[in-house]
């Protein structure tokens, strides 16, 4: 087996690892600000019929012009935002109807919302590094002040499926913005197992545990099935790799692999022929095993899954590619 | 091992076990504290559904 899907094969315990202690510390501290359960939100008007769009922060997001697209397109169903496409969404007219969030880094993730803290570029270069918002990697500064204004704007009209492991100033910066939170708790391990953390959890707020999949693209997937209901699910923005030609640098886990494996990094990284756009992709370890993930939740999911994301390495039997326009229309079935 | 299996004859080399379980175990702590910051942003269980809601039935 390859190197990069070795380290692929351990991830599930390693983000166990790297996320629970803080996420089950930002549970208690958030635990004053709960006021809505996301099962809430499955009672909520969110757009029309049992379609929804799904629209994560991959390159084919920018690259394959999908908001544009899916605003000149009329969708008229429901439309879930991870946090890391929000400012590209709001940059292009569509507003979403949910924003989800669940990573609890302390200082990177409130930057999705506009930082009001940062005044000057910081050290931690993984904006300006990062493939996810290109707005971010030009000028840090302005691009957070625009976003600032952006959401400011339009936060009164949306709402945010947030996980009880989010740091609290991502929970202060969308409570300002006048967003209303409705909370979720991520599921660390087996709840069946004696002294599971998700029971434990559970048990402390009350709130239900969702199966997140490993990243927030797959979690707001699963927010748009398992908690809102809708039956006919489209992803924009879901490439789970890089785009062809992508320098190892600018990957998100290089320096994390580079730390790891020293000179012999690239190997592992990993090449996937998309068929649908004829190109071979780049993903890595971490990419490589969400993708894996997906598939397999997608297999045992209660609705269809079409991906529109036109790039990237997340296709199979139970995840069809298809155009966005195709999708919209109702179909894509292969 | 070594309980199992016993010699005849005597060995020119110390063979020093426990410093090579110990150095196992700094590698393996290495890799898990390194593999740990290539993991995602949120856990995956699984075949344990999307929702858990405590005793309410699974959706």
């Amino acid at each position: 087996m390859e190197l990069g899907r070795r380290i692929a094969s351990r991830l599930t315990e390693a983000t166990f690892e790297r996320v629970a202690a803080v996420g089950l510390a930002n549970a208690e501290r958030n635990q004053r600000v709960i006021r809505h359960s996301i099962l809430e939100l499955a009672e909520a008007s969110l757009g029309e019929g049992n379609s929804a769009v799904v629209v994560a922060a991959g390159p084919s997001l920018h690259r394959r012009r999908s908001l544009e697209r899916l605003k000149a397109s009329a969708f008229t169903g429901t439309i879930v935002a991870v946090d890391g496409a929000l400012g590209a969404c709001l940059r292009h007219g569509v507003t979403p109807h949910v924003v989800v969030t669940v990573d609890p880094h302390a200082e990177r993730i409130v930057r999705w919302f506009g930082d009001p803290m940062l005044v000057a570029p910081p050290r931690d270069d993984y904006f300006r590094r990062q493939e996810m918002d290109p707005a971010h990697a030009h000028d840090e500064i302005m691009a957070n002040r625009v976003l600032i204004e952006l959401v400011d704007r339009c936060g009164p009209g949306m709402k945010v499926a947030i996980a009880t492991s989010a740091a609290p100033a991502v929970v202060d910066r969308c409570e300002k913005a006048g967003m209303t939170l409705y909370w979720w708790n991520p599921m660390y391990d087996d709840y069946d197992r004696p002294g599971s953390l998700s029971r434990r959890l559970h048990a402390m707020n009350g709130l239900p545990c969702l199966n997140g999949g490993g990243n927030v693209g797959t979690a707001a997937w699963v927010v748009t099935h398992a908690v809102l209901g809708k039956t006919r699910v489209g992803l924009l923005g879901m490439d789970f790799g890089y785009v062809p030609g992508t320098p190892y640098a600018r990957t998100q886990y290089y320096p994390e692999l580079r730390e790891l494996l020293g000179d012999g990094f690239a190997e592992a990284f990993i090449h996937v022929e998309n068929p649908f756009v004829s190109e071979t992709w780049l993903t890595d370890p971490a990419y490589y095993w969400f993708r894996d993930v997906f598939l397999e939740m997608a297999g045992a999911a209660g609705c269809e899954t079409f991906n529109c994301t036109e790039g990237g390495i997340l296709f199979g039997a139970n995840v069809p590619m298809a155009a966005l326009e195709t999708f919209v229309a109702g179909g894509g079935r292969p | 091992m070594t309980e199992f299996l016993k010699g005849n004859y005597e060995l020119t080399v110390k063979i020093e076990e426990p410093a090579d379980e110990a150095e196992t175990s700094a590698t393996e702590e290495f890799e898990k504290k390194a593999l740990s910051r290539l993991g995602g942003s949120i856990c995956f269980v699984r075949k344990k559904g999307f929702l858990w809601n405590g005793d309410t039935p699974e959706k």
